[in-house]
């Protein structure tokens, strides 16, 4: 009987931290955060001051040298539509622009064109996502007295297997 | 009862950014509504649209009452800012599920602007404007009307004509103020049907509403072609000009349709 008993206040109590455990981790502390992942992010990669990483939000448009057609002439130049898979919807590369410019923590996400989720064919994938790896023109917020790291993401329109569009 | 809840969410609430009056509710006699309302009235104050905290008070409001679509729409507007698709789209159409009439527009608008969703955004506003008896709006932005965005979407999917006739009715509705954009992209999307005088024609009235970098662009390029060398110098210059004092086509979270680069100016 004691032992049918300690069985289910254990089973309670596990259920217990089990449900406060999950309601807690139910969003991240910013929605969109990146965690570190060990298995494909720089062990080293310096956040600067983590807390401070922003969102790439500004009405001075994309922080890049050069600006969005220097960043777009990257991917019409080097993505190649010859050789990859013919399929259709948005792919979304979410990353991190540290205080110095410096980029890492790349996350991938993909959809159909009716907002279901896609696994793109790596043929597409890993071709968009080496050449953001790729980027050196990223700037870091200027802050008053620090420069400032930020969360930016880029979104490839696909048709057919063929890069249409880079948003933001 | 009805006429004065109308009239409440027209004077205080029915624009989808705008938080919602509350009292709205309690005159419909929704008490739950109004709790819920209540629970988050000024959150913005104290939480981040981001943050944790934000996101479970309108968990908590909806725990209040599920059909409380504003929060729906406000839980959705990080992941949009962050280009979170998949979770944006579910948690917007449960708003829009909950009341189409209020948050279809908006819908088709970021669909537009974030995600180049064309056919998505012209089904959104098309299926508001046949659902209302009243205009159907303007882009979450301010900077243009709901049939503006239908001709931006047209003029992508290859419908240039149709895409002006949209932007002259809209331009010559009786009440219609003309937007801070409206002539310049009226005049880019003449252009792209080969009419120059009437694109020339816009650029100028929209030199005369609200010169910018880009407009001043156009206008120079055309002079180009025209062979005056003079008229296209002053508005290379001028558009250089404006363009470093940042009179520009400009939004905090997209970069806007028909955008000039100053690298683009420059090679002009």
């Amino acid at each position: 009987m004691n032992h049918l008993l300690t069985t289910v206040l254990l089973c309670c109590a596990l259920g217990s931290c089990r449900s406060q455990r999950s309601a807690a981790n139910s969003y991240p502390a910013q929605i969109g955060n990146i965690a570190y992942d060990p298995a494909q992010d720089q062990k080293d990669f310096p956040l600067c001051i983590a807390d401070t990483l922003n969102q790439n939000f500004g009405s001075n448009g994309m922080r890049y040298e050069g600006e969005k057609p220097a960043l777009a002439r990257e991917f019409f130049s080097r993505y190649d539509a010859t050789r990859v898979k013919k399929e259709d919807g948005l792919l979304r590369i979410r990353f991190i622009v540290n205080c110095n410019g410096a980029t890492d923590r790349f996350r991938i996400m993909g959809m159909n064109n009716d907002y279901t989720e896609k696994r793109f064919d790596t043929t597409i994938s890993n071709q968009l996502l080496r050449i953001t790896r790729s980027l050196n023109g990223w700037k870091p917020i200027k802050g008053q007295r620090y420069n400032i790291g930020y969360y930016q993401y880029l979104i490839f329109k696909i048709k057919d297997g063929n890069l249409k569009e880079i948003l933001p | 009862m009805k006429i004065l809840h109308m009239l409440l969410l027209l004077l205080f609430g029915n624009m989808p950014a705008a938080q919602p009056n509350c009292n709205a509710y309690l005159y419909d006699s929704d008490t739950l509504q109004y709790k819920a309302c209540k629970l988050v009235e000024n959150i913005d104050e104290r939480h981040h649209q981001f943050t944790r905290a934000f996101q479970e008070a309108y968990d908590a409001a909806l725990k209040i009452c599920p059909w409380f679509a504003y929060a729906y729409k406000e839980k959705a507007v990080a992941f949009l800012k962050s280009g979170d698709f998949l979770t944006w789209k579910k948690l917007i159409d449960k708003a829009v599920a909950l009341e189409p009439a209020h948050y279809l527009g908006y819908r088709g608008w970021c669909r537009l602007q974030f995600f180049r969703d064309y056919s998505g955004a012209i089904d959104d506003i098309e299926r508001l404007d046949s659902l209302v008896p009243y205009d159907i709006g303007y882009s979450v932005n301010s900077d243009y009307h709901l049939n503006f965005a239908r001709a931006f979407c047209y003029i992508a999917l290859g419908q240039k004509q149709k895409a002006v006739e949209i932007m002259e009715t809209q331009i010559r509705t009786k009440g219609y103020p003309v937007l801070v954009y409206d002539y310049y992209q009226l005049g880019i999307a003449y252009l792209q049907t080969a009419d120059t005088i009437n694109a020339v024609k816009n650029f100028e009235r929209q030199s005369d509403l609200n010169e910018i970098a880009d407009n001043a662009y156009y206008r120079c390029k055309i002079y180009k072609a025209q062979n005056n060398p003079a008229a296209y110098q002053k508005y290379k210059t001028l558009a250089l000009a404006l363009y470093d004092r940042r009179r520009v086509l400009s939004d905090p979270y997209t970069e806007p349709f028909n955008k000039v680069y100053r690298s683009v100016i420059e090679k002009e």
